[in-house]
């Protein structure tokens, strides 16, 4: 058999959201798999009454997580907004799979998204063949969820086009979206809402109208408060992807990837961990995120070239690749960094040198 | 005790204690009420009826007024609602806690700060007791008898549980406090025959209740109290300063929330968001009735999730956070600020007693239009307009007394006629209006007697002026004359040139400010001239063989007395001045840092030429006397072309080992500047000269130096 790159979700939370609702008592809202209780309980981690451990999906606030359930309870929109790397899709993802059981209704906001993504389009020949009619529409993502109530994911709003963006108005206000071809329109059904997620930090954003800002709920997500806070989150993501991609490799030492979000952090606040020496930080925005793929790629190297475990020589190649994404100033960034700090902390050493080697 | 007793335990300045309180005391109608607080505030308590809250009790030591305690009550304090009551039903109250005269001098007075009530909420999953109360306490019980008695139970259970060896949660001073009050209540029962209602904090409910230690062990305990003469009066409070943790503060962090509960029994949510949108909009932020609905059913359902039967001040502030301000805390801090805070000024009618000080005081405000405000505003005064000028002296005179209700603004120059002022009252300076009382009995002879104080007090020259300064700002004649005799005592006795120098500026400024304020700037000219004239002798020796803080010292010394003899001397003292630099700039073994500066000064005046200067700077290589010359002037050097050709010059001149030698100086004489300056300074060098000083533009020699600075600069 071969398995899919990346399960969903609820398919591979599929035991503990099963446990989950056979455990859940409340009221649940309609078209709702699970209570919101049982919701929070699934995103920020738990054991339940016969003993079954829910794993904790995110690590930050517990408040953060309430207000975003308690918003979808109220059929309002939620927007998450944070820089980049703060969980906000991968919120969303957990939140949808809870709520409906299916988190594959998705519109990916890019600058090419056109109005057919978020509303309907048509399928031509058919609309050739027998003149508009129900079964010459191709619905969108958008459309399908108010049809079956369930919860509607779009991932970087800011990046569409204005216009674009726009079109959710009358779908997040109305909760019904207009066919004039067919003169009708779809009514949303209980259950239906929308989890957005943009960023507030990046290049080519186009900024939300306030007429479409006044209609959701807004979540900030913040980067990890604490170092610790961050290397359990690495540690978790990096393991679980050892294993979807099969790695033959240990699960990261905690050491390392200690040093690693160390190295982000201190790159990212522009400062060193005493406070002592200032920084230059880099272009990019060396999040929790790329901390995570620096070190399953590592665990990847390590595997496949090397004696299985995560090293400094794995690391450093990695390092470079997330630090350095334009080659002229993060370069001189990354290099002062290696001389300044790297090379000052005694039990570093293998990675100075690693990084160095690099480099010549 | 007896039947004849009412315990009411209470939670300080919870609206829902208040609630109970109120209703009990409707129901129970006692013949006395006995409060939790100091009893030599009982004679305070005619007053009540013309307070408007929130209002505190001030009791100081008479013998030392600066030995002071605030007794804090808001609308919503179950205390303040007692007195309330008593005061519309004509029935007596006593005060019955700890007498202040003991309390004050107890350090920690604030010893027995548990919350009980706090904890039992925080305990049953609550962030928020007053919810907790309204919900679970009010909720299970409408009777408030029966309540008070569940809360009594209550607090036996937490005391007991909490309380294992008595000493170490109850101090020594809470046991103090109980035992006076179980005496004050004894004599209670004696005085009154009929019902006699207590309210006190919850924590001390158990210790009035049950089987009691006897009288004569509570006497043993109260034996040696500190016995002292207190008074003090009702003066306005300000819920910013009940919320305040330090100081006179309450540690009550949301008097504004508590105030909305206690004002709105119904709709508490729906007319919070109401305001909280109507706070938003005064600051022209987007916050809709639409989005107020919206933020409502978010609390909702947030306390829900919580498993609270109703939204706390938590769900509200999370709520308001998502959907009013857009996830942004800015805007959220200022809903905070205006609601949660919600600041508040109370008020204490006319007939409250007062220091004849705090009268005037109050008279002078309302004469001259100035209200006492708790926000921060400028005010901008014009010193020609005689209302404006009244103002000003009444800011300086209550600086003096210790009053800084307005800080004087010197960010930016306004000329001698005009002044700003940053005002913020704060109800805390009560006490030091309390303490200034002393003084005198109008704001002109106390701040009079303090700076005539102040004068005979002066050892030093600057002390003085500083003295001689203020006074001439209050506009008190008596006071600048003992200015006047100071200085010329301290200047009389002080030895050191740098000393009778340092204190030019302060001078010079008032000679300035004299003419506008009322007082002959002659007089205060002849004091400066007098000051400058054995200042100036004394200056090139108090600049030899000294280390480099004295150096540094005498630098800024330097700068301030030019500064000064520019502004307020005349033409023979400007030349004394004069003199004194130039003598200054030729002694040999005078420290470089003065020397360089005087240097420069005299360069600047045009009393040396470029030749002269160029020699003294390669006469004194590896001194200190280039970053004297240098100091703050990076600015200066980048735009004066004569100046950076000057030093140019003498760059490019340098022999190499000379040119070593002085790099480190050089170096450190640079590092004064901002970066900013050091950018500009560099932009300038490698910009080559603009206009050459002569035809001989040496492009080498310019290569050079560009390289060398660059080198500095790094």
């Amino acid at each position: 058999m071969t398995a899919v790159l990346r399960p969903t979700a609820e398919q591979e939370y599929a035991a503990e959201l099963t446990a989950l609702a056979a455990a859940d008592d409340r009221q649940r809202p309609s078209n709702w798999r699970l209570s919101p209780q049982a919701v929070v309980t699934y995103v920020l981690g738990g054991t339940l009454p016969d003993g079954t451990v829910i794993t904790p999906k995110y690590v930050g606030e517990r408040r953060l997580v309430e207000i975003a359930v308690g918003t979808l309870v109220t059929d309002r929109a939620l927007l998450l907004v944070g820089v980049p790397g703060t969980a906000k899709s991968w919120l969303s993802e957990h939140l949808a799979a809870a709520i409906s059981g299916d988190s594959t209704l998705v519109v990916q906001g890019t600058a090419g998204t056109s109005e057919d993504q978020v509303r309907y389009g048509w399928n031509y020949a058919r609309l050739i063949a027998e003149g508009p009619s129900e079964n010459a529409l191709v619905p969108s993502p958008v459309l399908r969820g108010m049809r079956t109530g369930a919860v509607v994911r779009v991932e970087e709003l800011t990046r569409m086009p204005s216009e674009v963006q726009d079109s959710f108005i009358t779908v997040l206000s109305e909760k019904s979206l207009p066919v004039p071809e067919l003169n009708t329109q779809v009514q949303a059904v209980a259950g239906f809402t929308v989890i957005a997620t943009a960023n507030d930090r990046d290049r080519g954003v186009n900024q939300m109208s306030s007429a479409l800002a006044r209609r959701f709920n807004t979540v900030v997500l913040p980067p990890p408060a604490t170092e610790d806070a961050e290397v359990d989150i690495v540690v978790a993501r990096a393991t679980q992807l050892g294993k979807a991609l099969e790695l033959p490799a240990e699960p990261p030492a905690l050491d390392e990837v200690r040093r690693v979000v160390r190295i982000f952090r201190e790159l990212r606040n522009g400062s060193t961990v005493d406070g002592r020496t200032q920084l230059k930080s880099p272009s990019g925005s060396l999040s929790t995120a790329e901390a995570i793929s620096v070190i399953a790629s590592g665990m990847a190297m390590a595997g496949h070239f090397g004696d299985g475990r995560l090293g400094a020589d794995e690391l450093a190649s990695g390092l470079l690749g997330a630090v350095v994404k334009d080659r002229v100033s993060d370069a001189a960034v990354w290099h002062e960094y290696v001389e300044t700090v790297l090379k000052e902390r005694a039990e570093w050493r293998d990675l100075y040198r690693a990084c160095q080697d690099l480099v010549s | 005790m007896t039947d004849r007793v009412t315990l009411l335990g209470i939670r300080h300045h919870g609206p829902g204690s208040s609630r109970m309180v109120a209703a009990a005391l409707e129901r129970v109608r006692p013949s006395v009420v006995l409060i939790e607080g100091p009893p030599e505030a009982d004679a305070l308590l005619p007053h009540v009826p013309s307070l408007t809250p929130p209002v505190a009790v001030l009791l100081h030591d008479e013998s030392d007024p600066s030995s002071a305690a605030f007794w804090p009550f808001a609308e919503f304090s179950p205390e303040w609602q007692a007195l309330r009551w008593a005061a519309s039903n004509d029935v007596p109250v006593r005060f019955f806690d700890l007498p202040a005269a003991a309390s004050l001098s107890a350090d920690s007075a604030s010893g027995g700060s548990v919350d009980p009530i706090a904890l039992l909420a925080e305990a049953a999953g609550f962030d928020d007791p007053e919810r907790w109360w309204e919900d679970v306490v009010e909720h299970s019980a409408s009777d408030p008898i029966s309540l008070a008695s569940a809360v009594a139970e209550a607090m036996s259970g937490v005391r007991s549980s909490l309380v294992e060896g008595v000493s170490g949660v109850v101090g020594e001073h809470t046991l103090r406090r109980e035992a006076f009050m179980r005496r004050s209540l004894r004599q209670a029962l004696k005085d009154f025959p009929g019902e006699v209602a207590v309210v006190c904090g919850a924590w001390h409910v158990p210790a009035l209740t049950g089987p009691l230690p006897t009288a004569t062990s509570d006497n043993a305990l109260l034996k040696g109290l500190p016995r002292r003469k207190v008074s003090g009066t009702w003066v306005p409070w300000s819920h910013g300063q009940l919320a305040a943790e330090s100081g006179y503060g309450a540690g009550v962090d949301s008097p504004g929330w508590y105030a909305h509960l206690w004002e709105h029994r119904s709709d508490v949510v729906p007319r919070w968001f109401a305001r909280a949108c109507s706070v938003l909009r005064s600051e022209d932020l987007p916050a809709s009735t639409a989005s107020a609905v919206e933020a409502v059913r978010l609390a909702d359902v947030l306390a829900a999730l919580r498993g609270r039967p109703s939204p706390g001040l938590s769900e509200v502030t999370d709520a308001a956070l998502a959907v009013l301000c857009g996830g942004d805390e800015v805007p959220l801090r200022l809903v905070h600020r205006k609601l949660v805070v919600g600041e508040r000024l109370g008020s204490v009618g006319d007939d409250v007693p007062r220091s004849p000080l705090a009268a005037d005081l109050a008279r002078l405000q309302k004469r001259l239009r100035l209200p006492p405000q708790l926000e921060p505003k400028q005010l901008r005064l014009d010193l020609r307009k005689e209302n404006d000028r009244e103002r000003s002296k009444l800011l300086r005179r209550l600086e003096v007394l210790g009053v800084p209700w307005g800080k004087p603004d010197r960010t930016n120059s306004l000329g001698t006629f005009a002044e700003m002022w940053q005002l913020a009252w704060n109800p805390a300076f009560a006490v030091s209006v309390a303490v200034a009382a002393r003084h005198g009995t109008t704001v002109a002879s106390a701040s009079e007697t303090v700076l005539r104080q102040q004068a005979d007090e002066a050892d030093r020259v600057a002390r003085a002026a500083e003295v001689l300064a203020r006074a001439v700002g209050c506009e008190l004649p008596e006071a600048v004359e003992a200015g006047r005799v100071a200085l010329d005592r301290c200047a009389a006795a002080a030895t050191d040139a740098l000393e009778l120098l340092a204190a030019l500026p302060e001078l010079a400024r008032t000679v300035r400010y004299g003419s506008v304020r009322g007082t002959d700037p002659e007089l205060l000219r002849v004091a400066l001239h007098g000051l400058l004239a054995r200042g100036a002798v004394g200056l090139p020796l108090a600049c030899r063989g000294v280390d480099d803080e004295t150096a540094e010292q005498a630098l800024s010394v330097v700068d301030g007395a030019h500064e000064a003899v520019r502004l307020g001397a005349d033409e023979p003292h400007q030349q004394t001045w004069w003199a004194a630099l130039a003598k200054l700039a030729a002694t040999p073994d005078a420290h470089g840092l003065p020397t360089g500066r005087a240097t420069r000064l005299l360069w600047e005046a045009g009393e040396l030429d470029g030749d002269a200067v160029a020699a003294k700077l390669h006469r004194s290589v590896a001194t200190a006397f280039v970053a004297g010359f240098l100091r703050g002037s990076a600015t200066l050097l980048a735009a004066d072309q004569r100046l950076f050709g000057l030093i140019d010059d003498w760059l490019t001149t340098l022999r190499t080992a000379d040119f070593d030698d002085a790099l480190p100086l050089l170096r450190r004489a640079i590092s004064d500047f901002s970066p900013a300056e050091r950018r500009l300074l560099g932009e300038r060098v490698s910009a080559g000269a603009v206009e050459p000083v002569d035809d001989e533009w040496d492009e080498a020699i310019a290569q050079r130096l560009a390289t060398h600075v660059r080198e500095l600069l790094a």
